[in-house]
């Protein structure tokens, strides 16, 4: 008997806790916590504890599949690669690469990212390459680079816990980043103080000392209502205003036309709640801000995130320990594919495809000529996909069946694409679409790196041999890319990719396999071999030069409740699955605790409508409809309802609408107008 | 170290360190005429040689060769031994140093301590006893695990009723928790379970109430337990506690879970360490330590009656955990 336990890193949210996977004669038993990791302290979440349950899965794919007459049958890797390869040259020719778009993948490895990146642009030709970062924190990347020249998390999560103050807005930090609400735990208990601002009422309100339950949307005014007693009150930082930023003065003219009392008629939150808000957050010598999704995921996502960026400058809590803004990233990938450039205007590192030096690089590197021109995004190919202008998919790790807004819709644009190849470890709702799906290998069965949410990269390391006929993401890709021409797809183990992104991303520069294999943690920047990593950033400097205000109006939301449709719908995620559930709803343990979904409505609003607990009601938007059972609560405000979109046979995402903001082009996933109904009186 | 001899020289030595290669220095240095202080960290010397079985190049039995050093060393009238000890500061020059040595707390008179072993056998998580350090002082109560239960006071006193080894200072902490107030003094509770257990019902209640509603529910708790046995309990029937829901029904989820192992515990403390949002949970086990498994409820507050019944009730179907004996 053989035992082995081999450290790696869990598979889901972007806390990034290290995990040993414990392996009996080549096949997977269980987690071990690992003490020593200074994520988790050895103290995972439930996902965590069973994060090995979904790898030896029987709806494991296991050979690649090809659809002939609308039914899939197994192939062989040879076939199957070949169709890919021929097929896809054969589109690029007759209508020209950009006809081709490139789902990356936030669940595969940076190493995956970066040779998928490669083989859009390299091979293909094309910038359309995106991943679910667009859905997600589109809108940090954009923003918080406008505001501080770099869109990642300022501050690392253990600086939490010496936080005075802690502002979570938009950010159900409890449930669905467990250990980083440990820290904000730790920080209270030493006397720090906690606002927390959300609509619905999470877990962590019930520690809050403040806690804002603002409308859906209404984030900038809310933001501007504190800033403004900030200001009122003379608790801005003037020194660090005068010294590290620009544009003050048009952000000071703007925040006057908030005063308390016209945000409290426009959020619904008391004024004297935000007067005592803005002044923890004001008077405290080191405050930190941690938002999420409530912030990102609107029309005004930039705006929310610009906002938010206003107010740590504002009162100089950007680049000293235990401060900054500190977006809380989903997916324990998300940042690394960010950074490794799997975004349609950007290459590894976010050195821009139409800054001519940066393509030189990149072209001298690859040995061909690069597109300069910025690609499709996620949502914007779902449109190019239905009005003819792009004729194949290739999706690596990713379910937009179920992640991406107005599913009709995008169903109906898988379904017009001439050719969509998906590459996932099981067999998701987009992948039955597909013409060929092609099996990859989960985090357990291949080596690479993670980069956890505080720009952490860590190992991921193989436990086991890959499953079935299963192969890494990695070897399909390159062996995809020699098939098509790809000359420099060489490679023999995702170290050497490494390697190569190290030599073409200053911020990686400085980070290798043996580093990391030494037990080094490495956050980026990281720009030399003896650089230690860096913990907090914008530490004198902000990265942009000066930090940039920007004075933001409230903006209403683009679809609002009317007389139609009553009520707000606002979407989110929930502690017992994850995402579009392709592992957790295979984990056993996960799933007995939250089996379906459920949509959370007020007890006045049910009373209303007589909705009992339990019962199964409609939901209804624009777009689609769907059954679920209710949940009355009082936890959420009336008028609002919330969904989680886990769950396939009651896809929140039928509901919600394709609005995006125009700079990240993010869709609002958390407002959207929707009418409730029973069964039984269609209406 | 102030003992001055015909030479001019300070007659006196420190040899920091009671391992093999210190004793023999002591000893040599005593044989000459110096007096010995033997400073060791450890609560006895010996070091690692007392751990090995064998000796290179020879092959000799460590212990033949370290044993007689070490009661040399007790004995000799030249050495006095400051076991449990460690060096912080030394200044002066040559030949006449200055040193100062913080003394930790032992718990025990050595001078009365016979060696019996009853209080360690009584008590393993808090009392050290290193096998294979074969010293009379070997005792020591470790701070940072004794949760002041108070078996090994009274195993001594069992012992040795007239001469008590075991200090007062040991007496005193186990007993606090058990003084009426009017004789705690002027002194505050050290410990966490100490402060829980001189809190009035209500605010007991408050206090787990706030530490409980943390639970994410991740079953850490339950999985990193080592006596856990009982599989398919209530933790995951729906009719006890709502799958999916977070807290989950505070206190009932934590009252199952150590009513479950209350007289199999040994307060290890794994439950607590699992936790990934720092709930006190060896807290809770503390101060059920030696009480029935139905204190749970006095530990933890705020249970309903009928829930209270229905619990005990369907325990008492699980033999293997037994709820009429108290510990």
């Amino acid at each position: 008997m053989n035992c082995d336990f081999v450290l790696t890193v869990c598979p889901f949210c972007g806390c990034g806790c290290q995990l040993y996977l414990e392996v009996m004669d080549g096949e997977l038993t269980g987690v071990l916590p690992c003490k020593t990791d200074e994520m988790s302290e050895g103290k995972p979440c439930i996902k965590g504890r069973n994060a090995a349950d979904f790898i030896s899965h029987p709806d494991r794919l296991k050979s690649p599949l090809v659809k002939r007459k609308g039914k899939f049958e197994p192939a062989s890797w040879e076939e199957a690669l070949d169709i890919v390869g021929s097929q896809l040259s054969k589109i690029k020719q007759k209508y020209g690469p950009d006809s081709i778009g490139i789902l990356s993948s936030a669940k595969c490895t940076n190493e995956e990212n970066f040779l998928l990146m490669k083989f859009a642009r390299a091979v293909i030709g094309t910038n359309n390459v995106d991943h679910c970062a667009r859905l997600c924190h589109a809108s940090t990347v954009v923003g918080l680079v406008k505001a501080f020249g770099s869109g990642a998390m300022t501050n690392s999560v253990p600086e939490i816990e010496g936080a005075d103050c802690v502002f979570v807005i938009g950010s159900n930090t409890m449930e669905q980043h467990p250990l980083i609400s440990l820290r904000v735990l730790r920080a209270k208990e030493r006397g720090a103080k906690l606002i927390v601002a959300d609509p619905r009422r999470t877990p962590l309100v019930d520690f809050a000392d403040i806690y804002l339950q603002h409308k859906p949307g209404t984030d900038v005014a809310l933001i501007n209502g504190l800033m403004h007693v900030i200001v009122r009150d003379g608790l801005e930082d003037k020194k660090f205003i005068r010294e590290r930023t620009e544009g003050f003065e048009e952000l000071e003219k703007k925040i006057k036309e908030y005063p308390p009392e016209k945000v409290s008629r426009v959020t619904g939150v008391d004024a004297a709640d935000l007067e005592k808000a803005a002044r923890f957050y004001g008077e405290a010598e080191k405050a930190s801000i941690l938002y999420a999704m409530g912030i990102t995921q609107h029309t005004t996502g930039t705006e929310n995130v610009l906002s938010v960026a206003n107010l740590a400058m504002l009162t100089g809590n950007v680049g000293r320990e235990s401060t900054g803004v500190n977006p809380l990233r989903g997916q324990n990938n998300v940042q690394g594919a960010c950074d490794m450039g799997a975004l349609p205007d950007v290459y590894s590192g976010y050195q821009r495809v139409n800054d001519k030096e940066a393509r030189a690089r990149f072209e001298k590197a690859w040995g061909v000529a690069l597109p300069q021109k910025p690609g499709l995004t996620v949502t914007e190919m779902t449109d190019a996909a239905i009005d003819g202008s792009l004729k194949a998919m290739y999706i690596m790790g990713e379910n937009p069946a179920l992640s991406d807004p107005d599913i009709n819709h995008l169903k109906k644009a898988l379904g017009s694409l001439d050719f969509l190849v998906v590459q996932d470890i099981f067999l998701s709702e987009a992948a039955q679409f597909a013409h060929v799906v092609l099996p990859a290998c989960s985090f357990a069965e291949k080596e690479g790196t993670f980069t956890a949410t505080d720009r952490r990269v860590q190992r991921v390391r193989k436990a086991i041999e890959p499953i079935g006929d299963s192969k890494p993401d990695w070897i399909i890709v390159s062996e995809l890319a020699r098939r098509m021409g790809g000359t420099q797809f060489n490679y023999t183990s995702p170290g050497e990719i490494m390697k190569e992104i190290a030599s073409l991303t200053p911020s990686y520069a400085g980070i290798s396999y043996e580093r990391l294999d030494n037990g080094k943690v490495l956050a980026w920047p990281c720009p030399s071999q003896e650089h230690p990593g860096t913990r907090f950033l914008h530490s004198n400097v902000f990265t942009r030069g000066r930090g940039q205000f920007f004075a933001i109006d409230y903006k209403e939301p683009a679809e609002l409740p009317d007389k139609e449709y009553p009520f707000l719908l606002t979407t989110g995620r929930l502690m017992f699955q994850y995402h579009t559930g392709t592992m957790t709803r295979r984990i056993p343990a996960l799933e007995r605790e939250l089996p379906t979904g459920f949509v959370e409505i007020n007890r006045k609003d049910a009373k209303k409508l007589s909705i009992s607990q339990g019962e199964r009601i409609r939901v209804k938007s624009r777009r689609g409809e769907i059954e679920i059972q209710a949940f009355v609560t009082d936890g959420i405000l009336p008028g609002v309802v919330f969904i989680p979109f886990h769950f396939a046979e009651c896809a929140a995402n039928v509901l919600t609408s394709r609005n995006v903001d125009p700079e990240a082009k993010i869709p609002e996933f958390k407002v959207c107008a929707v009418k409730i109904y029973k069964d039984d009186k269609h209406g | 170290m102030e003992k001055q001899n015909g030479n001019g020289k300070v007659g006196a030595v420190l040899v920091v360190g009671g391992g093999i290669g210190g004793i023999q220095a002591a000893l040599d240095l005593a044989e000459s005429g110096y007096y010995v202080y033997l400073l060791e960290k450890s609560p006895s010397i010996g070091g690692v040689m007392a751990q090995l079985d064998k000796t290179f190049p020879t092959n000799d039995c460590s212990m033949c060769i370290l044993s007689p050093k070490l009661v040399e060393a007790g004995r000799h009238l030249n050495i006095q031994l400051i076991t449990n000890a460690e060096l912080e500061e030394v200044s002066g020059e040559e030949g006449n140093f200055r040193v100062k040595i913080l003394k930790k707390p032992r718990y025990v008179d050595i001078d009365k301590c016979t060696g019996c072993g009853l209080c360690a056998q009584s008590d393993l998580t808090s009392l050290k006893e290193k096998e294979e350090e074969l010293w009379v002082d070997r005792i020591v109560v470790d701070e940072a695990s004794c949760i002041q239960c108070g078996e090994c006071t009274e195993a001594c006193l069992e012992e040795n009723k007239e001469n008590h080894a075991m200090t007062n200072t040991a007496l005193e902490r186990r007993r606090f928790i058990e003084l009426p107030p009017e004789q705690r003094g002027e002194r505050e509770p050290e410990t966490l379970a100490q402060k829980v257990a001189l809190m009035d019902e209500e605010s007991r209640k408050n206090f787990w109430q706030s530490e409980l509603s943390r639970c994410i529910k991740c079953f850490g708790c339950r999985d990193a337990c080592p006596v856990w046995i009982y599989d398919g309990a209530e933790l995951e029937d729906p009719d006890w506690i709502k799958p999916g829901e977070i807290p989950p029904a505070v206190p009932l989820f934590q009252i199952i879970r150590a009513y479950r192992i209350a007289n199999l515990c040994v307060n290890c403390g794994m439950c607590e360490e699992a936790c990934p949002m720092d709930i006190p949970l060896r807290t809770i086990h503390q101060l059920m330590w030696r009480q029935s498994p139905e204190s749970v409820f006095e530990v933890i507050p705020g249970l309903d009656r009928k829930t209270k019944q229905k619990l005990i009730k369907k325990v008492k179907e699980n033999p293997m955990v037994k709820v009429e004996t108290a510990r």
